[in-house]
């Protein structure tokens, strides 16, 4: 890239409190809405987002113009259509979203109302995680100033247009964060998710049309409508467009939030002063995860890729959340996979046999290693469960489960057997672990 | 009327009511008892399956009394290779229960959470609402001991469900802080003058504690220091001690009742310590107002 690269995600100062809409109008915001709504028609706006090439940036990476333009027209399905804001992010190691909304409310408002506008909703849903009260207070009052400023309500920038915003905090479900479960979870029920199809743009919440989008991707469409397409894909790749919020977390110097162009190099992010300044304690990593707990883990001489969907989808692995959790030589690769394995046993939602068995009898097994108990034939059978359990369920929750599974037991083999018993060596921390 | 169908008719005709409903009832009880969730169904016209099957599917809710204070630590990912199942066996420990249990006073419930996207602070424990970063196992006994003591011992406290409200004054002339001609988030907010470059401007921040909502005269930048002064007396606030993560100068206001809130005075830093004073004051409070 010849340019620097220049953010234009997290550019808010600091946490929004008092004055939030002012100092995002100050910024230029607000202003794509205005456009959006007043001089362009849903077909151009869609199409302009499908020209730029914007991929969720909610884990599948799916373009968003295209989904948008899913929306069947209301002479085939009429009534009201839904834009829902994904912001239940609860992916371990991905803390994006919660930034987004902590420091710039207004930019993902923003987005939304472009979005809801390109579909044809006046309402938007915004269903945000039950641990997040203090985004959604945020959120709220933004909310309010938007109403108040005539970004929402009635009569939008003197047109026919009308948008609502409604927050709906979730009550703690790992599975509300998939698309259809969320929905149902919206509806108020168990957050079961849905078979598809129908895809939730034919009938989603209350069988209507909807669109589900997560907040970064949402974030993204103010600066494409105010900058253009050929802005857009001056950074990033060719298949993987624009900017990118990176959460580092684990054994680094510097965790964090970190904006760069999608394409930027792994090591990069973990090494360079400017992002994770490296590993916490010197020591060298064994394993870094590259897009939230649930895609495949990368061992230390696999770090070399770049941080795109193609890159990553090439290395075997996934952009996923954008979630980077470095691991250094200190830790246990068999009990970072049982925590995992219990985790997703807890949230597995039940309706399908793989998962739910699959889940449990994953996290019973690995019981065993952590006991200190587990059989060399032990990881022929945790690998023969994860295969059972992949792309056999309504939800990707059991693939989340077993891509850890089997990128763990395939690339540190050696961790497993030195769990099989004798006496093994449990993990001693030295004295600096003691923190803070 | 009961609570419980004042709660259901407040809901009545919204779509996707029951998780508002059984929201309201968790906060106003801090649990589900049966009897309520019997009276949703006769009230909603919806089975008590249906309603068993969604207080027991999401994880706020509790069909068991829980404790007066709520500790949770996360066991996600980053928080679990940074060392947190060491702190939930600590928490364990000094408690004397393990994850999922209350203590049989009530007084603490110990939970543990699948990431709370607190991940570059790790590992995370949260208190009452109150985020506590990077904790070491050996800190867990304090962090129980300053729970199990600073609730509730202060006058001019208030729990406000999760919320902490501070009643704060000077602590050279006495008088109160609070403005309760501008609120914010809904309770009075602390006036305070700002300094800055040989300025004064007004400053409010936000009553309840552990918000970081502020409101001033003018933007104050991130990462710049400010001086406070009290706005009747003009004294200068410091409290002499630099702040834990950034090493600004931390400034002190008195709590009505005992005690002190500390909280740092660069923007953009959320440090703030709570120290509510066990005893007694040794004299007479002087008037409140």
């Amino acid at each position: 890239m010849s340019t620097p690269y220049e953010p234009y995600l997290l550019t808010a100062d600091g946490t929004a409190d008092f004055g939030a809409l002012r100092r995002y109008e100050e910024r230029g915001g607000w202003a794509a809405a205005r456009r959006a709504v007043t001089e362009m028609t849903p077909a151009e706006v869609i199409g302009l987002v499908k020209a730029a090439g914007l991929r969720g940036r909610g884990g599948a990476g799916f373009p968003a113009g295209v989904k948008w333009g899913f929306v069947p027209p209301p002479d085939r399905v009429p009534g009201p259509r839904y834009l829902v804001v994904n912001a239940d992010e609860s992916e371990p190691g991905t803390f994006k979203d919660q930034a987004l909304l902590e420091t710039d409310p207004h930019l993902t408002l923003e987005g939304a109302v472009i979005a809801a506008y390109a579909i044809g909703a006046e309402t938007i849903y915004i269903y945000i995680r039950g641990e997040m009260p203090a985004e959604a207070r945020i959120l709220q009052e933004a909310i309010h100033e938007a109403y108040g400023a005539g970004h929402l309500g009635a009569g939008l920038y003197d047109t026919a247009t009308r948008m609502d915003v409604t927050v709906h905090r979730g009550a703690g479900a790992y599975i509300c964060g998939e698309e259809t479960a969320l929905l149902t979870s919206l509806e108020g029920g168990r957050g079961y998710p849905r078979i598809k199809p129908p895809f939730p743009a034919f009938s989603g919440l209350f069988g209507q049309p909807t669109i589900i989008n997560n907040v970064e991707t949402l974030a993204n469409v103010p600066a494409i409508v105010n900058r253009g397409v050929a802005w857009f894909r001056s950074m990033g790749t060719e298949q993987s467009p624009g900017g990118k919020i990176f959460s580092l977390s684990g054994h680094l110097k510097r965790p964090g939030n970190y904006e760069a162009p999608l394409g930027i190099g792994l090591l990069t992010l973990l090494h360079d002063p400017r992002y994770g300044a490296g590993p916490w304690q010197e020591r060298p990593f064994k394993a870094v995860i590259p897009g939230g707990s649930s895609v495949p883990v990368l061992r230390a001489d696999e770090l070399d890729v770049r941080m795109d969907f193609e890159s990553l989808q090439a290395a075997g692995t996934m952009l996923g959340s954008g979630g980077v959790i470095a691991m250094d030589e200190s830790v246990d690769m068999v009990e970072v996979l049982y925590n995992l394995a219990r985790f997703y046993h807890h949230e597995s939602c039940g309706q399908c046999t793989p998962c739910r068995e699959g889940t449990g009898w994953t996290a019973r097994i690995l019981r065993r290693f952590h006991e200190n108990r587990g059989r060399e034939e032990d990881l022929a059978l945790l690998l023969d469960i994860a295969d059972q359990m992949m792309g056999k369920t309504i939800c990707p929750l059991a693939d989340a489960l077993a891509m850890p599974v089997k990128s763990h037991v395939t690339k540190f083999p050696d961790e497993f057997r030195r769990h099989m018993g004798g006496e093994i060596p449990r993990y001693v921390p030295p004295s600096s672990w003691a923190v803070g | 009327m009961s609570e419980i169908a004042t709660i259901v008719d407040r809901h009545r005709g919204k779509r996707g009511d029951l998780i508002a409903i059984l929201e309201e009832i968790q906060s106003r009880y801090s649990y589900l008892p049966e009897d309520s969730l019997r009276e949703v169904a006769q009230r909603t016209g919806r089975s008590l399956v249906d309603i068993y099957g969604v207080a027991t599917f999401y994880r706020w809710f509790s069909l068991e009394p829980r404790g007066k204070h709520v500790v949770t630590c996360c066991m996600g990912t980053a928080c679990h290779v940074r060392g947190a199942p060491r702190v939930v066996e600590a928490l364990g420990r000094r408690l004397g229960i393990t994850a999922g249990q209350t203590t049989p006073d009530r007084n603490f419930t110990l939970e543990t959470v699948n990431c709370l996207g607190a991940c570059a602070m790790g590992p995370v424990v949260v208190i009452d609402g109150r985020y506590h970063p990077k904790v070491a196992s050996s800190a867990v006994s304090a962090l129980v001991d300053r729970t199990a003591r600073g609730n509730g011992t202060a006058e001019g406290e208030e729990a406000d469900g999760k919320r902490l409200v501070l009643n704060v004054r000077c602590p050279r002339c006495g008088h109160s802080l609070l403005d309760e001609q501008h609120p914010l988030e809904d309770r009075p907010s602390i006036r305070l003058e700002a300094v800055r470059d040989g300025r004064a401007g007004w400053i409010r921040l936000s009553s309840v504690y552990g918000s970081p909502r502020v409101a001033a005269e003018s933007d104050i930048p991130s990462g710049t220091v400010v001086d406070f002064q009290c706005p009747q007396c003009h004294a200068h606030l410091a409290d002499g001690l630099p702040c834990w993560d950034c090493g600004a100068p931390m400034f002190a206001l008195q709590i009505v009742g005992g005690g002190t809130m500390s909280f740092c005075s660069r923007r953009g830093c959320t440090r703030h310590l709570l120290d509510v004073n066990p005893e007694p004051p040794t004299r007479p409070l002087l008037s409140e107002r």
